[in-house]
Parts: structure tokens; C-alpha cells; sequence
């Protein structure tokens, strides 16, 4: 196991470009060079039209909240202290096939409905007995 | 938002197999909490009993498949040190659990028509709960170190099984108004059945859809109840040609049909187009259309259920009622054994039995159609499991003759 986990691998190349975008405050996903919709998760061949390369570009973060869990049961001990929590599917604006995985955070949870807009703000990531963080896109209803 | 376009996956192309396959012999492992067996030992044991029931040796069996997924499975060279054989058998690993419990009758009966085996046994066992015991292996060590989970999804908590199929259910929900009574109505049945049958984990343990109302949330909106149990366990079949099923002892079991589906979106449930459907969609038609019956002819269902939204999903894929229409279908006694229109899990499942992964669901089935359940619904003849593992789905129709 990652001595880190659960925090991700910065500099594991596949996801390498999500991170340098987090950590200056932009949302990063590739596109397909050929047909130009989203590779998510970020592995050629593009599973739209098979073209086999693609190019990280920035878009907007915004995104609607396409389904989530509130959690109450730390089936993995680091998020014991953080329970419970919400953690979902975004749908982005720009591509709503990409379904980007995150915290959603700054909300009561039984507000939450499918499909309300949100948007990416930039936060650490903090896990008990991991010294580092990774500053990562999380999401938050749009007002 | 998106909707599902019909390419988010595909049927396997498959042989006609209608009738040239039957299940002649079935047997169970014991299903406990933590035994401290390995799956092997699991493994023998029900191959053992599944070999009493067909009324065969081991020198009989020249056929042997298994899945090399969780744990050691039995193997040829296993086979023959448990029973002290020398014999050469055809092997496959396209067998075991999940949705190869319900397509693995396919690859046995092609190798049989092709002269490459006789008599095929096909096992599986778990023992995930020693395993979580030890704090190694279990259900979510494989998608822990899947490494877009490791780097897309767990540092956000979503993880593991139980918060997947959390997500799919609110999706469900919003989508086609889908309530948590209906899904309490599946836990519910499950565990009645389980009540029936001497061999279920939970047998002694009731559960009443105000219990269920009134448990816990885990990863809202599941509660314990809407997951699967963690057990040791394992089950065995066994399988030859029709001609050869005559002279044995038990009723014969037809293999009418087998349909294998696929998901082009793998076992990535975020990145799903179709996220409230799974690839029985697929599976379920080429499989009815071999059988040459109908999901109205089916007397008794068993489907892969780790979690009560994948028994409602398969219901509405499988054809047994319209997409969306699965909650308004499941609720009230509609799945009971007894009193209900379509028994299913009729043994109680991965949520009430044990959590072996579909190989007992198959032979749940097969008993069901000699007569010879815990919980019996009267006259069964036609009987279907469906399997499941994300990105594939697989349906067997088995009927007695
Ligand atoms: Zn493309």
C-alpha cells in the first residue's frame, strides 16, 4: 500500500496533469485529440473514438451534482474523523460524461439535490498520520 | 445530462447451447463467520458433497473450472491431491463465482460437444471472513490497488463498495422516484427466506421493513441491511450432457439458456454512461431468446445481489418489469417464496445467506427445480440466476425437464 494513502500519487503520470492544475487553482482534463470529448478517467484509447492521444486543457469547474453518498461508516480508518461526509459525482458543464469523484463540501447535506449546480474550490487534502497534503478540487453548491 | 446511448456495452456472441448441457450434482460448503479454512480446503468440501448428490466419483469428473479471483480456487492438480487421483481433465478458468456461476455452464457445454470433457465440475469459495480477521485480502483490497481508484476516487472517500452503490441508488432515486421502503422490501424478503433455510448465515436473525426503516444510515442511503454480508463459504456443480444425465440419480436440470453482457465502462461505476443499468441489458435477451421463454414463464429468480439496488437494477434489465418500474415492482410480498408473483433469492442471497458470491444463488436454483428447497415454491420449472460483476452481467435459464 501507498505509505501516503489514501492521499493520490502527484506524480503517478496518468493523473499528473490534475494535480499541477489543483495546486495553482484550476480544473484539468484531457480531451481527445480526434473527436475532442473528455477521456475520463485519463487513459487512451479514447473510449468515445478510440483516437489514441489527448491533451490536458483547463475548464471551468463548474459542474451539477450528478449523485453522492452521505457517509457515516469509516470503512477505511483515515476518514474516521472526518465522518460524516459527502462524497459524489460531478457532472461538468463542459463534458457531463466526465463524472470527476470528489468532497462535497460548505453544505447541509439534506439540501443536496441531484443535478443543482456546484463548483470546484481548492483545498488541501489532510489525512491523520500523513505529514503531506495534496491540494485538490473539491465541490460546493453554487448560490 | 447525458442519457444512456445503446453503446455503453454489448452482448457476447454465443453458440446455441439450448439442451446440450444439464446440472446433475450440487453441493455446499459450510457458510460461516470466520472458520479459518482457506478457500481451497472450502472448495473441496462442497466438491465433495456435489459429487454425493450427482452420485458420481472423482475419477468420474474430467472437466474442471474455477475463476483465479480471491483466494486459491480448485484447481486440476488440487482436485487430484484432495481425491487422490492421477486422471487428466480439461481445465478452464472462465468458471467460479459472480457472473461465471451463470456463463460457466456455456464454456462446459462447448467443451462437452467437442469431445474435450464428460462431466465438468465448477466451484467457488470465499473466505473473506477469516481474510478480515487476518486484515488482509476482502471485497475491497482488488479496487484499493486499482490505481485510477487509488488516485481518483479513494482520496475522496468514495470507497469502497458499499458508497459506490450508495451513489447509484440516490441516482436511482431521483431518476425514477425510487424509495427506501422498496428497498428495504428486498432486504426484507432476503432475510425471510434466510429464516426458511437451516444453512443461512442470518437464519436467526428477523428483520421487518420498520427494523429497516429504523437502522442506521451507513453511506446514505444504504443502511447495513441494503449490504452484503462478509462470510467463508463456497459451493459446487456439477455438469454433463442431457444423454448422460438419464442414467444418474437426480432430476434432470436443463441448461435452456446463457446470455453474456458486457459494460465498455468496466468495473469504473463513476464513469458509467449508464448508471442506474447494468449490462443484464444486454445479457438477459440473447439468453431468454435461447431458452425460447419469456421473464413471465420464470417461477423462481436468484440474482447477484451485494447490494439491494443491484437486485432492483437486474429486475428492471432482466426484463421482468419496465426500467424505472423496479421499486413499485419489488415492494409488498412480490419476491416472497410463498405468496409472491416472482420468488427470489429464495435462499436469502449475498444479503441474508452468505456472501458467496453467486455460486450458491445457481444452486439454490437447481433445488428449487428438484423440489427438494428450504423455502420451495411450489412447482418450479423454470428457474434463472443472473450474475453479476460490474462490467459484465451473465443470465442462465435452467429449467427441469
Ligand atoms: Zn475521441
Amino acid at each position: 500500500m501507498h505509505p501516503d494513502f489514501p492521499l493520490p500519487d502527484v506524480d503517478w503520470p496518468p493523473t499528473r496533469e490534475l494535480w499541477a492544475g489543483a495546486a495553482r487553482g484550476a480544473l484539468r482534463i484531457p480531451r481527445c485529440d480526434r473527436c475532442g470529448r473528455g477521456v475520463w478517467y485519463p487513459e487512451p484509447p479514447c473510449r468515445w473514438c478510440g483516437g489514441a492521444t489527448m491533451t490536458w486543457h483547463d475548464v471551468s469547474g463548474r459542474g451539477h451534482l450528478f449523485s453522492w453518498s452521505v457517509v457515516r461508516h469509516a470503512w477505511i480508518p483515515q476518514v474516521a474523523d472526518r465522518l460524516p461526509f459527502v462524497t459524489g459525482l460531478v457532472a461538468l458543464v463542459e463534458d457531463p460524461a466526465v463524472h470527476i469523484v470528489s468532497y462535497i463540501v460548505d453544505c447541509a447535506p439534506e439540501s443536496l439535490r441531484c443535478d443543482q449546480p456546484v463548483h470546484a474550490v481548492f483545498r488541501p487534502l489532510r489525512y491523520p498520520g500523513v505529514e503531506r497534503t495534496v491540494m485538490a478540487p473539491l465541490f460546493t453548491p453554487t448560490r | 445530462m447525458p442519457s444512456a446511448t445503446a453503446d455503453w456495452g454489448f452482448a457476447s456472441a454465443l453458440d446455441d447451447v439450448a439442451g446440450a448441457v444439464a446440472i446433475v450434482g450440487i453441493g455446499d460448503a459450510d457458510y460461516t463467520r470466520a472458520s479459518g479454512r482457506t478457500t481451497t480446503e472450502i472448495a473441496a468440501q462442497a466438491t465433495e458433497r456435489a459429487l454425493a448428490d450427482a452420485g458420481l466419483t472423482a475419477a468420474d469428473v474430467d472437466g474442471i473450472m474455477y475463476v483465479p479471483f480471491s483466494g486459491d480456487q480448485l484447481t486440476a492438480g488440487d482436485f487430484r491431491a484432495h481425491f487422490g487421483t492421477t486422471h487428466a481433465m480439461w481445465e478452464s478458468d472462465r468458471g467460479g463465482g459472480m457472473v461465471w456461476a451463470g456463463s460457466a455452464p456455456y464454456d462446459a457445454a462447448l467443451a462437452i460437444r467437442d469431445g474435450r470433457a464428460t462431466c465438468v465440475l465448477n466451484t467457488f469459495s470465499v473466505a473473506w471472513a477469516t481474510q478480515r480477521a487476518q486484515m488482509v485480502g476482502g471485497p475491497g483490497q482488488v479496487h484499493a490497488e486499482e490505481l485510477f481508484k487509488r488516485n481518483l476516487e479513494i482520496p475522496f472517500g468514495w470507497f469502497p463498495q458499499p458508497v459506490y452503490f450508495a451513489t447509484i441508488a440516490r441516482r436511482h432515486m431521483h431518476e425514477f422516484g425510487t424509495t427506501p421502503e422498496q428497498l428495504g422490501a428486498i432486504a426484507v424478503a432476503c432475510r425471510r427466506h434466510a429464516q426458511h433455510t437451516p444453512s443461512a448465515v442470518m437464519r436467526d436473525r428477523p428483520l421487518t421493513l420498520a427494523d429497516y426503516l429504523a437502522s442506521p444510515l451507513i453511506a446514505d442511503p444504504f443502511r447495513k441491511e441494503d449490504c452484503c454480508l462478509i462470510s467463508d463459504g463456497g459451493a459446487a456443480y456439477l455438469m454433463t450432457s442431457l444423454e448422460r444425465a438419464r442414467d444418474l440419480r437426480q432430476p434432470i436440470i436443463a441448461v435452456l439458456g446463457v446470455g453474456v453482457g458486457n459494460s465498455r465502462t468496466g468495473a469504473y461505476w463513476s464513469q458509467q454512461e449508464a448508471f442506474t443499468s447494468t449490462p443484464q441489458v444486454f445479457a438477459a435477451p440473447g439468453a431468454f431468446a435461447m431458452a425460447g421463454v419469456a421473464p413471465g414463464d420464470v417461477d423462481v429468480l436468484a440474482c447477484y445481489d451485494p447490494f439491494t439496488i443491484v437486485s432492483l437494477m437486474q429486475i428492471e434489465d432482466m426484463g421482468f418489469c419496465p426500467k424505472g418500474e423496479g421499486g413499485p415492482f419489488v415492494a409488498g410480498e412480490r419476491l416472497s417464496f410463498d405468496t409472491g408473483s416472482l420468488p427470489y433469492n429464495t435462499h436469502g442471497g449475498l444479503l441474508s445467506h452468505a456472501y458467496v458470491l453467486g455460486i450458491a444463488h445457481v444452486v439454490e436454483i437447481v433445488r428449487q427445480l428438484r423440489g427438494e428447497a428450504a423455502a420451495q415454491v411450489r412447482g418450479a420449472r423454470i428457474g434463472v440466476y443472473g450474475g453479476y460483476t460490474g462490467p459484465q452481467a451473465s443470465t442462465l435459464i435452467l429449467a427441469r425437464q
